[in-house]
């Protein structure tokens, strides 16, 4: 829950890299995952997380990002030790853990810089059908909402003697019953509720709506990108030219 | 009964909800918290049953420090109602629905029939047994969670916010209900904010405003201090506010007020 | 520019108290499919521009699907048995398209919550008018003067979820404020409110209607907090209109409580005291009945 609270909500920051236009960030975010993905050695790995890092630092999400380190450790080591069965080697182990954790983070950097709107920007500038974005925003919005009323089911349920601690994996998952129907049913109630108020604002009436918001790039933007690219075909060389030992 | 000590309250967020409760309810006492939204009423109550444990003070029900038991366990003697049916209604069958929490407790078969079948006429309900609870009524919904909740008979009987969205036929028959409480010595905690609905059931009135007990004492003398209302942005019932205003001119009608009714006497009564 | 000009707000402004008839349902009557009986029977009912009309009846008794086929969702997205008409403002309601009626007629819900999409409330305000693809200065403008009106400029980069019920109720108010209909529907709007904030509403919606000339459509059950701001009472029981007039006399009628509506109590003590003898002229509060009392004792 806390970790990915922690790691992929979208928090209101004001930093160098929360401004720049989602679609870069995006762009940026795509080419660490790449260059994660592709990574096969530790110095390798250990420059990518470095820039990360740094990149985390700058724009004042360190400490969750850390948060959310601590919290993919758990799986990390578990790669490790699968890894270590199979290959009976402690730095090639130690590289698909890292890398593991390396992937988290780049996707994490993303998602934690963009705001739902910045995320519709993207899926519409990616000329996705609007009824896609529409429902994908919907969703969006409403998380908090329905993990609101989560809480609330299960109060009522506890309320009634529903002990969620108790019980052995099968009578847990039974017991999940009075909690997962009420959520579907509210979840339907309110899709009904939410269909009625946008025909009632017009929702459909023409095929291109108009936006409140424009969204255009900045030369910065641009520059941003531009170097990013420019790093990662570099380092995408690098890889290739230069194999370098574990 | 139930005991609040030096309670104070912190959300996650960081939000204080309670401060400093100090409050002791007899059994068998009817009591209605009332205070504006967010002024911490439900968050009192879901203090009784364990579903919040204070972050400071102690809560004590029946003797014992609720954060020594679950809510489960709390809840065989805490019953709360809660506001929206929706949040609860989830089996196939009403008499399902209904057995749900007593089938919890463990009790025996004999009992559980016995109660469901007494929940079900009591509240008419009897004509739904086997129809799914999702199909009913709004109405019919909010009568089944009570009738969920007094099927296990808990000596203390919570409603929250109880006639939110209720029309006025639905608000007699939960007065009829709340009053047979009453007379059955149950411990009844009513919250709401629905000042008309509480004053005629004359309870002992606890007011609450961000987080804070201000006032606690009969709702006759309470609802008569417009300063405190004011202060805690409650509503006075009409009639008090009447009989205030008739009660500001020496050569008015003499009025009083007693028993939730309005006594006008002297030389307007012909 | 795609400002709105002085004169289309004029005219605005002006459109409910100038014009006639906003509404006018015309034996209307509606039957769900599968339903055995009609939810609405044979309903009538006028509306003349600027009125604020309270809607009051037991729990069943159809208003919601009354609202419903003003608003136009019934017949657009409601199918059934369909009798009589409905007109708002210029457009047949069966006939007109939702987005022409989107612009005439407004329903706010009871649930704010599951009116409101977006993530920021100036971008949910926006909503409608993103729909009928109005041009982004145009709706800057409408959407800044809808936040004006309703008191909530401050909100507009505010995220739904942090919002309290009242707020988000205002939020969407706005949302259908901005279409600039001539009608709003509200559905039971004080339902998840305490009395405070209902009272604050309440006035809000009046000085909407005085500062705009919009005609109100309120359906409550707490006729006590509304009964102030309105010009016109109607009961309804069992999908047809039983009562229909001014308040005080609606409220003193002997059969209004047989209905199974709230009658306040200051209205239940004056129909008491009327008929033991008392003069008393119609009126709501408990400021007018002291007054009254008052000068009757000292009449005496």
């Amino acid at each position: 829950m806390y970790w990915v609270a922690g790691g992929f909500i979208f928090r209101r920051v004001n930093s160098p890299f929360h401004s720049l236009d989602p679609r870069v960030k995006l762009l940026i975010s795509a080419e660490l995952f790449v260059v994660s993905l592709t990574a096969y050695s530790v110095t390798q790995l250990a420059v990518v997380m470095a820039v990360m890092l740094s990149i985390a630092a700058v724009s004042k999400i360190l400490k969750r990002v850390g948060r959310t380190l601590i919290f993919s450790a758990g799986f990390s080591v578990f790669i490790f030790v699968i890894n270590l069965f199979a290959s009976h080697s402690l730095l090639t182990s130690a590289v698909y853990s890292v890398r593991f954790l390396a992937i988290i983070i780049s996707t994490s950097l993303f998602f934690i810089t963009t705001s739902p709107d910045e995320l519709e920007q993207v899926m519409k500038s990616a000329h996705l059908p609007r009824d896609v974005v529409f429902a994908f925003t919907t969703a969006v919005r409403f998380i908090p909402v329905l993990m609101l009323d989560a809480i609330q089911i299960v109060d009522a349920q506890k309320s009634r003697g529903l002990e969620v601690e108790k019980g052995n994996l099968i009578r847990r998952v039974r017991k999940m019953v009075p909690v997962l129907i009420p959520l579907v049913v509210n979840s339907v109630i309110r899709s009904g509720e939410l269909a009625e108020a946008m025909e009632s604002r017009a929702y459909g009436a023409v095929s291109r709506p108009t936006s409140l918001q424009r969204y255009s790039s900045t030369k910065r933007d641009k520059l941003v990108a531009a170097g990013s690219l420019i790093l990662f075909i570099i380092t995408v060389y690098i890889y290739v030219r230069f194999p370098t030992p574990l | 009964m139930i005991e609040f000590r030096d309670v104070t309250f912190v959300h996650q967020t960081g939000k204080t909800a309670l401060r400093d409760v100090n409050l002791k309810v007899e059994k068998a006492e009817m009591l209605a918290v009332v205070g504006e939204n967010g002024a911490g009423k439900t968050t009192l109550v879901k203090h009784v049953n364990g579903l919040l444990k204070p972050t400071k003070g102690t809560v004590l029900v029946d003797g014992e420090d609720t954060t020594t038991k679950s809510t489960a366990e709390l809840s065989r003697k805490v019953g709360i109602a809660f506001q929206n049916p929706d949040h609860q209604l989830f089996s196939e069958s009403v008499e399902a629905e209904t057995t749900f929490a007593m089938k919890n407790f463990g009790f025996s078969r004999e009992l559980i029939d016995q109660r469901l079948n007494w929940a079900l006429q009591f509240f008419g309900l009897e004509e739904y047994r086997n129809s799914s609870p999702l199909a009913l009524s709004g109405g019919e919904k909010k009568r089944l969670t009570l009738a969920c909740i007094l099927a296990w008979d808990p000596e203390v009987v919570i409603l929250d916010e109880p006639t939110v969205g209720q029309d006025a036929i639905q608000k007699e028959k939960l007065s009829g209900i709340i009053k047979m409480l009453r007379s059955t010595g149950k411990t009844t905690i009513i919250v709401s904010h629905d000042v008309e609905f509480i004053w005629p059931l004359q309870p002992r009135l606890v007011v609450m405003s961000q987080g804070r007990v201000v006032a606690d004492g009969p709702a006759d003398t309470l609802m008569r201090d417009e300063g405190l209302l004011e202060g805690a942005r409650v509503m006075q019932p009409q009639l008090v506010e009447l009989y205030q205003r008739l009660r500001r001119r020496p050569d008015s009608p003499f009025a009083s007020v007693n028993d939730a009714r309005l006594w006008i006497t002297g030389p307007v009564v012909s | 520019m795609g400002i709105a000009t002085l004169p289309d707000i004029q005219r605005w402004k002006g459109l409910g108290s100038s014009m006639g008839e906003i509404l006018r349902v015309q034996n209307l009557s509606f039957r769900y499919p599968e339903a055995a009986k009609f939810a609405v029977r044979d309903f009538e009912l006028t509306i003349k521009g600027g009125e604020i009309v309270i809607l009051a009846g037991p729990s069943g008794c159809g208003k919601s699907t009354l609202l419903r086929a003003v608003n136009g969702l019934i017949p657009h997205m409601y199918t059934g048995e369909y009798l009589g008409s409905v007109s708002v403002g210029d457009h047949k309601v069966s006939e007109a398209r939702m987005s022409e009626l989107a612009q005439t007629v407004g329903l706010l819900f009871q649930n704010p919550e599951n009116q409101i999409f977006m993530f920021s409330v100036e971008r949910d305000i926006a909503f409608g008018l993103e729909n009928l693809a109005v041009p982004p200065d145009e709706m800057r403008t409408r959407v800044d003067e809808a936040m004006r009106q309703l008191g909530i400029t401050d909100l507009a980069q505010r995220a739904p979820h942090e919002l309290s019920d009242g707020q988000k109720q205002r939020v969407a108010l706005a949302g259908v404020i901005v279409m600039r209909p001539r009608l709003i529907i509200l559905d039971e709007p004080t339902s998840l409110l305490d009395p405070k904030t209902a009272v604050e509403l309440v006035e809000l919606v009046r000085r909407l209607r005085d500062e705009t000339g919009i005609t109100f459509l309120i359906v409550e059950h707490r006729l006590e907090l509304l009964v102030r701001i309105a010009d016109r009472l109607v009961v309804m029981s069992e999908g047809r209109k039983v009562l229909d007039g001014g308040p005080e006399g609606v409220l003193a009628d002997e059969s209004a409580a047989a209905y199974g509506i709230s009658i306040p109590p200051i209205s239940r003590l004056r129909n008491q005291l009327k008929r033991d003898g008392l003069p008393l002229e119609n009126g709501f509060g408990p400021d007018d009945l002291a007054e009254e009392l008052n000068m009757e004792a000292l009449g005496r």
